[in-house]
């Protein structure tokens, strides 16, 4: 029962929210669409739903193409962002009534509903009616009503963005047993990374209409191959650098940076990417770098360290090394002060290129400098 | 600081004073009505076939009337709160017309509609029906001017339901007669109700429409508005007063049921 989209390009007016837009769902996937808000996510999902005509594309559920099945007939359970429960009903009369559009017998109903409050952990409040329940209780009462008619997809927009951060860790978990237990498909669109992290078999990175990267979390998170997805999954350390000299298995590269005060050359393990002469992105995750009091490894740099933070158990330092600003990650135990000039260490193979084999990709990934670069 | 005190004063005081004069002005009139009759004469008054037939007509229109603006009205107002559509804007200046227009007008216009040269009339004198001067004909005005208030608050309260609960009844594969039945019928209702008691409290004051269409036949088609000027133009003013004084029960009595629905409708907290 998986999802297919071919080409989907929608406008509003002039206004081109999604543009040739391309995903593939797999059965029993949770899919999760991460994104800005008002780069088009609800539409997407909206088009999915069959609440809103595409303006081109193709839209496949379970391999049948459904451009021109209403949104009653495409099997799909929806949650939306504000739950949608009606306000006239009880908990158990909102999940009944996806149930009572079908033959079902009332026996039958029962059962149905009992089994799903009995899910989500509300069979208590099967009498409340939504405005005696709170953010997460109703949020509960809503998927429970999208997944008591058993239907082919799941689609959430947004569904925990209403809810405060302890409810929403929670309802993640939730969220996560219950898939896993109903086996459903589910398409997911947020903005929230942490959703993503949490839920997420595969994720989508949606910008300028256009999905610019599927794959796990991890994957996408060391190399994110474009700068956008690289700045939005919050990846720091990114370098603009340019080539200098090349061998057989390491390069030398110098960094361009606007604020940058002395030339700065550093060894990079080789990349196929270097071929190209010009510009081109390198990231260094903050676990790599290394601080110390004496200089260590096959890169080191005199820097200052300008912030500390507390991040659990680790702290967040960052380095300013001539005018750039790196971000390292110590142990807790580690004793550097402010303003302490220090050594930052890393090894060659610690750098590496933001959009490794971008020559696969196609030509509107315009963030990907090297792409730009290697023209 | 004392100027604006005084200022603040005398903003007050002009306030509680116009509204004083104006809620004066209503209570002055009503009363100055009531005491001149006695309530002797009023039920005197109430038991004579005049007065009797005048009330007995103006319910049976009235209530016709609320009974074809539902059905014929409803559909209409379904439409346009839930569809967008060429044209939709037209048909709300031509839904706003009979509201804006004087009724006498209203009248005059569906007089030479249903008159035999009329475009209805000729239809109609060949099927042998015959609107002008009967009950029918006051069914008719009356239907042409309260139905649009039915219309627009039944529109009003379908178009303030939340979209995505629509969009969320369609997901959970629900028809669009489901969907009406289920949802936009209860959420609605206030809304209807409402409309339903303004269209019928409309009615039964219209005048000017009902007089040109149906005239002022006694007891045939002299509805209570009619009679009440009928009578007050010849002198009758102890006939007059009772009739008015019923229509004032009427009008006191829907207000009551209108203020009673829309405080339940706040306790319930959910629109309609």
């Amino acid at each position: 029962m998986g999802i297919t989209l071919e080409n989907i390009s929608k406008s509003f007016g002039k206004h081109g929210i999604l543009k040739n837009l391309s995903l593939a769902v797999a059965a029993g996937e949770f899919h999760v669409i991460l994104g800005p808000s008002g780069e088009g996510k609800s539409t997407l999902l909206a088009i999915v739903a069959g609440l809103l005509p595409p303006d081109e594309g193709k839209i496949f559920i379970a391999a049948r193409e459904v451009n021109r099945v209403p949104a009653q007939k495409r099997g799909i359970g929806f949650v939306f962002q504000d739950y949608a429960l009606f306000p006239h009903l009880t908990s158990f009369e909102n999940i009944a009534y996806g149930l009572r559009t079908g033959s079902l017998k009332k026996k039958e109903i029962r059962t149905r509903v009992d089994r799903y409050l009995e899910l989500v952990g509300l069979a208590d409040h099967q009498n409340k009616y939504p405005d005696m329940l709170s953010g997460g209780q109703k949020q509960r009462i809503a998927l429970a009503r999208a997944l008591a008619t058993e239907p082919r997809v799941l689609l959430l927009d947004e569904p925990l963005s209403n809810l405060d951060a302890c409810l929403q860790e929670q309802l993640r978990t939730d969220l996560r047993m219950i898939q896993q237990k109903t086996g459903v498909t589910t398409l997911y669109v947020t903005h929230n990374r942490a959703d993503a992290t949490a839920l997420a078999d595969r994720v989508s990175i949606l910008h300028q209409g256009r999905i610019e990267r599927t794959g796990s979390l991890k994957d996408i998170f060391r190399e994110p191959e474009t700068q956008f997805v690289a700045v939005f999954l919050g990846v720091t350390n990114i370098l603009n650098a340019r080539l200098s000299s090349l061998n057989e298995n390491t390069a030398e590269v110098c960094v361009i940076h606007p604020g940058l005060k002395q030339n700065l050359k550093i060894k990079v393990k080789k990349h196929p990417v270097f071929h190209r002469e010009k510009e081109f992105s390198l990231c260094i995750h903050p676990e790599k770098i290394r601080l110390r009091e004496t200089p260590e490894g096959e890169n080191r740099f005199l820097g200052r360290i300008v912030r500390i933070e507390i991040d659990g158990d680790t702290l967040e330092v960052m380095v300013d090394i001539s005018g750039i600003k790196l971000k390292a990650v110590m142990p807790k135990t580690s004793a550097l002060p402010l303003e302490k000039t220090v050594w930052i260490c890393f090894e060659a193979d610690a750098p590496h290129p933001v959009c490794e084999g971008c020559n696969r990709h196609p030509d509107y990934l315009r963030d990907c400098r090297c792409r730009i670069a290697g023209k | 600081m004392r100027i604006t005190l005084t200022r603040g004063l005398f903003f007050d005081l002009f306030i509680a004073l116009t509204s004083g004069l104006f809620f004066s002005l209503i209570a002055v009139v009503l009363f100055a009505m009531v005491t001149t009759t006695s309530l002797h004469e009023f039920f005197h008054q109430l038991r004579s076939p005049v007065v009797f037939s005048a009330v007995w007509i103006s319910l049976q229109t009235s209530f016709a009337v609320v009974f074809l603006t539902f059905f014929f009205g409803f559909p209409i107002s379904y439409l346009l709160a839930l569809n967008h559509f060429k044209g939709k804007a037209i048909l709300e200046t031509l839904l706003d017309f009979p509201i804006v227009m004087p009724p006498l007008i209203s009248g005059l216009a569906l007089l030479i509609f249903l008159s035999g040269d009329g475009l209805a009339g000729r239809i109609l004198n060949h099927w042998n029906i015959s609107l002008i001067f009967t009950k029918k004909g006051i069914i008719l005005a009356q239907l042409f001017v309260a139905a649009p208030f039915f219309i627009k608050t039944a529109k009003e309260s379908i178009g303030a339901i939340p979209k995505n609960l629509l969009a969320a009844s369609a997901t959970l594969s629900a028809s669009k007669f489901f969907s009406f039945r289920r949802l936009i019928l209860p959420l609605s209702k206030t809304g209807i109700l409402a409309g339903l008691i303004m269209a019928w409290a409309r009615a039964l004051g219209e005048f000017g429409a009902t007089a040109m269409v149906a005239g002022c036949i006694p007891r045939q088609t002299e509805t209570i508005t009619i009679a009440i000027y009928m009578h007050a133009m010849s002198g009758n003013l102890e006939t007059s007063t009772a009739l008015a004084l019923v229509l004032m029960v009427f009008s006191f009595c829907s207000l009551l049921v209108f203020r009673a629905i829309f405080k339940k409708k706040r306790e319930n907290g959910y629109y309609a």
